[in-house]
């Protein structure tokens, strides 16, 4: 009985620890500290398990850092350190296809006390670190938002909460719509891994947003460079991983209520997590998550925009099973967004287009309103999530994920029809209905001599898109099936890492030609690889290097688009005969990190092969809105080149500076030219000051930032109705601190002011550029109560 | 009792897919519609004091992109002449041919004709016709030539709904957006 109570506290212990461990995003369980009294005779052990299936992980390595101790878990996932002085380690956990893990451990007299305290006769304790599988490749730039950091982008999207990692942007269309950008490619270059699952929308649209509510996630994760070997077609960019937090499987209840409000557009969100386990059922694990924000119309530093309101109602529900080896979880999750889109950004004609931006302001400026008036986009997407794991006793593991998504999205033009018994009907100009289902199997080995592990995997997806309205793109269903097999080795501080995959994807399309059906079909295929290593030179110092291919067919808007793209004014038209992108990505990395100092530098050259891009043709297309500029889809070879540097330094007890700057170049290898649309390079400073603790208040803190963007200089020449808009640079200030209201209860409070200046601005990559400023000061509140575990 | 509860959830999930699938196939496309195709415009010039109808027009069957347009006059007229001007607009990618002059009329109140001749002196316009807010319309309405000359006239229809339910129609080109700009040649001799 006392054993049971103690492991119990000894758990929580852990679990706090594992908090912080998270941050670093890390994956095992369980080391276990004994220690004992006597001069060098402590000892370190445990087990280490997956946190997802809650098995034991064989062949993971610890090692403390600096000692030249090392061991490997033996098949029970068990290890044991022995022969240690009292002091201080750093202990690390290394397994392979999981990121590794580092913790503290302290053997001195004085933290034995704190044991005896809690396990009197033995001198033991157990610590529990449990963390999370990673399928990303482990020799490629892994950036992670968790904890606070993630906490502080609550109540914004999903590109808007990943801003704040290095090398990362938002493309946006007005203030409403972002998209991420990684390393300068997005839509469909970027792959966004939902809970594990493709999210399949229809990303093509640069005003296409990513149907996820980020409170979701209690991680986010980015993924930088191709990487297409573990997760297919479109990674080529990157990939982002939204991944919620492990079920609670036989815990007690516990919850989270979240409530931020932004003074600009008086946008209200609200979202509230409850899970637990269910009594007597101690292998069972539920949640039940929901999203609600309301905005109306943002405020740039002189005028309203108007019919910037959006309403985004979510929620989600997960349930798991757990029994020794086998495991089992469903997962529904619903998103459903009406989205305003800035009513002066609608134009006609070139001619439009040009004395907006002559005028340099929108020639109507509204009011402040929350309604949501034409045009506007409202969209739903829903996912049904299966998933079902087995280790088998000899160490091999299967996991297969099986998903079902439907994305409803409907676009409502400014102009009804004039035509009044259908203006009458309300419907949307443009209806998509994209059907997706996916099925995933993978089968890990077990490892071989403790150093080299590995995946084969099998994915498939088919999907089907139904459309209405006007012409755009046509109906269409696609099969996908993809093979890969990567395996990693580990020996005396190198992890080398390689993988394969080929994809083949067989697409049908369906339209009318002048009112007579006409199927078109497509095939493409394709290989992928990568090659990665990890050197880890000392315990403060390592670096990493990765090759990595990916591939990208060409979407159905780049085959069949024809027609003019309102907003860009330009007449864009597709080409059956596009064949895929390749991309050839090159990373190396190294990072250096101590309690005091750290920095990450990192350096990359994607090569694209057979880039798609929209090239000017010489003569306009003449409409009844008179003459576009005429684009047609065109293949070329691309370069991406770039620089990611990061700084942290505690200057002193209380005093910290951050700094993340980005660089990128590209450029057009066959046509000798820059590419349009790609970030600037920025440089973003933080100083922030710890206060810590007062009273019942814990980590209290406050700071100010600078994001410095630059202007991009990089473009072709007459490509542009307008020059890139210039260099602007932002000041924002942030407070924050938790109370703790009881051991189970806690409330954190957080303050930010962006754009404390209220500067005026505009930013290259907002497709509204043209029409108006960016969104002015903007002060938010956000507090998070959480209640239980 | 656990078997059965895998089951169940299995079932469910099975279930939701079937149940939330929509079950239309892709492989039967629904006609494409643009809303607001406009395909053929056409400027009737009556010189006053007579019958004769001078008739110019701009016309592109399939709309957009495609085939280019089939017609597009150069508008011929005398020097110092005043004729009546009616305009008619329509979708001829429709069978009958839909009456968009027709649909204009009935929102007037959103919509302006705006004729604008480049050199000025060339053509000046005048309204014959008015919303219900007293605003200028344009579908009919006089034109007078000035000394001989060639030039263009740009021939726009502004489309200018209400802003968050606010009328933006002030008689001006300036609110809305183009849904016709067209640069007919003109010649006066």
């Amino acid at each position: 009985m006392t054993k049971e109570r103690k492991r119990n506290r000894l758990t929580k212990g852990l679990f706090q620890r594992v908090g912080v461990s998270l941050l670093l995003l890390c994956l095992y369980s369980i080391p276990a500290v004994f220690a004992q009294q006597a001069p060098c005779d402590c000892f370190v052990k445990g087990i280490v398990r997956d946190k997802h299936t809650g098995q034991p992980v064989a062949g993971a390595t610890i090692a403390l850092l600096g000692e030249n101790k090392g061991v490997f878990t033996d098949k029970d996932g068990r290890y044991q350190i022995e022969r240690l002085c009292p002091g201080r380690y750093e202990l690390e956990c290394r397994i392979i296809g999981y990121q590794p893990f580092s913790e503290t451990i302290d053997l001195t007299a004085g933290h034995e006390e704190d044991f005896a305290l809690t396990e009197d006769e033995i001198h033991l304790k157990d610590v529990e670190i449990t963390a999370h599988r990673t399928d990303a490749p482990s020799s490629q730039p892994l950036s992670t938002l968790t904890g606070q950091d993630l906490a502080r982008t609550r109540g914004q999207s999903l590109a808007e909460s990943l801003r704040g990692i290095t090398g990362v942007t938002t493309l946006q269309t007005g203030s409403s719509i972002s998209k991420p950008v990684i390393h300068g490619l997005h839509s469909n270059r970027v792959l966004i891994m939902n809970n594990g699952v493709r999210q399949e929308g229809q990303q093509w649209g640069s005003e296409h947003a990513p149907e996820i509510d980020p409170f979701i996630a209690t991680r986010l994760s980015v993924v930088k460079g191709a990487a297409g070997v573990r997760y297919g077609s479109d990674a080529i960019g990157g990939v982002i991983l939204v991944e919620p937090e492990e079920l609670p499987i036989g815990k007690p209840i516990s919850g989270e209520f979240n409530a931020v409000g932004f003074s600009n557009g008086r946008q209200g969100v609200f979202s509230s997590t409850l899970q637990g386990g269910i009594k007597g059922l101690k292998e069972v694990g539920w949640r039940a998550q929901g999203t609600f924000k309301r905005g109306g119309n943002i405020h740039t530093p002189d005028y309203f925009l108007a019919n910037t309101g959006t309403r985004e109602r979510n929620f989600s529900l997960a349930a798991g099973f757990r029994r020794k080896a086998f495991g089992a979880e469903v997962f529904f999750s619903h998103f459903d967004t009406q989205l305003g889109i800035f009513s002066g950004a609608h134009i006609g004609s070139v001619t439009d287009l040009l004395q907006v931006i002559e005028r340099g302001e929108p020639f109507v400026k509204g009011n402040f309103s929350y309604d949501i008036g034409r045009p506007f986009q409202d969209v739903a997407h829903n996912m049904v999530k299966g998933e079902a794991h087995y280790h088998f006793a000899d160490g091999h593991r299967i996991q297969w994920v099986s998903a079902w998504q439907y994305n409803d999205r409907s676009e409502f033009d400014l102009h009804r029809p004039r035509n009044d018994s259908l203006a009458g009907l309300n419907r949307p100009e443009l209806n998509f209905r994209l059907t997706t289902f996916t099925n995933d199997i993978t089968w890990d080995h077990k490892p071989i001599a403790n150093k080299l592990a590995g995946q084969v995997g099998i994915s498939t997806l088919y999907q089907y898109n139904l459309m209405s309205g006007r012409p755009l793109i046509p109906n269409f269903d696609q099969w996908n099936v993809g093979l890969f097999l990567i395996e990693r080795l580990v020996q005396d501080g190198w992890e080398w890492e390689a993988g394969l995959r080929y994809d083949y994807r067989y697409l049908t399309t369906y339209r009318l030609v002048n009112r007579v059906p006409q199927t078109d079909e497509f095939r493409f295929s394709s290989a992928s690889g990568t090659l990665g290593v990890t050197r880890s030179v000392s315990e403060k110092l390592s670096a990493r290097l990765n090759v990595g291919t990916a591939w990208r067919a060409p979407n159905v808007s780049e085959l069949f688009s024809d027609g003019v793209h309102h907003g860009a004014a330009a007449y864009e038209e597709g080409d059956r005969t596009l064949r895929p992108e390749q991309a050839i990505n090159t990373v190396a990395s190294v990072a250096f990190d101590t309690d005091r100092f750290n920095w990450e530098i990192g350096a990359y050259h994607n090569y694209i092969a057979h880039y798609i891009y929209l090239k000017p043709q010489p003569e306009p297309i003449l409409t009844i809105r008179g003459a576009f500029p005429y684009f047609r889809y065109t293949q070329t070879d691309a370069t991406f080149t770039g620089i990611d540097a990061s700084l942290g330094w505690k200057l002193s007890g209380r005093w910290s500076w951050k700094s993340k700057a980005s660089y990128l170049r590209v450029y057009d290898q066959r046509n000798e030219q820059y590419l349009v649309m790609i970030p600037p390079n920025r440089w973003d400073n933080q100083l922030a000051f710890t206060i810590g603790r007062a009273g019942k208040w814990q980590g209290l803190f406050v700071s100010a930032g600078n994001l410095w963007v630059g202007e991009q200089r990089r473009v072709p020449l007459n490509s542009d109705f307008a020059p890139p808009p210039p260099a602007y640079s932002l000041w924002n200030i942030m407070a924050g601190g938790t109370l703790a209201i009881t051991a189970k209860q806690q409330v954190e409070v957080g303050l930010t002011v962006h754009n404390l200046l209220d500067t005026r601005y505009r930013d290259y990559l907002n497709r509204f550029r043209y029409f108006s400023d960016e969104m002015g000061r903007n002060i938010s509140l956000r507090l998070k109560w959480r209640f239980g575990a | 009792m656990n078997m059965n509860r895998k089951l169940f959830g299995w079932g469910l999930l099975m279930g939701m897919m079937v149940l939330l699938t929509d079950c239309r196939r892709a492989d039967d496309p629904e006609p494409q519609d643009e809303n607001e195709l406009i395909t053929t415009v056409r400027l009737h010039f009556t010189e006053q004091g007579t019958t004769t109808v001078n008739t110019f027009e701009y016309k592109d069957p399939d709309g957009d992109g495609g085939n280019a347009p089939t017609r597009f006059d150069q508008i011929r007229l005398k020097p110092n002449t005043t004729y009546n001007m009616t305009v008619e607009i329509l979708d001829e990618s429709k069978s009958p041919a839909e009456n968009i002059t027709e649909e204009i009329a009935e929102e007037a109140d959103e919509h302006l004709m705006v004729y604008t001749a480049t050199p000025a002196s060339l053509l000046t316009y005048t309204y014959g016709d008015k919303d219900s807010r007293n605003q200028p319309l344009g579908l009919t309405g006089t034109a007078r030539t000035g000394a001989a000359g060639t030039g263009t006239l740009k021939v726009q229809l502004r489309h200018q709904p209400p802003v968050n339910g606010t009328p933006v129609k002030n008689g001006t080109a300036a609110p809305g957006s183009d849904d016709i700009n067209l640069d007919f040649g003109l010649r006066v001799e």
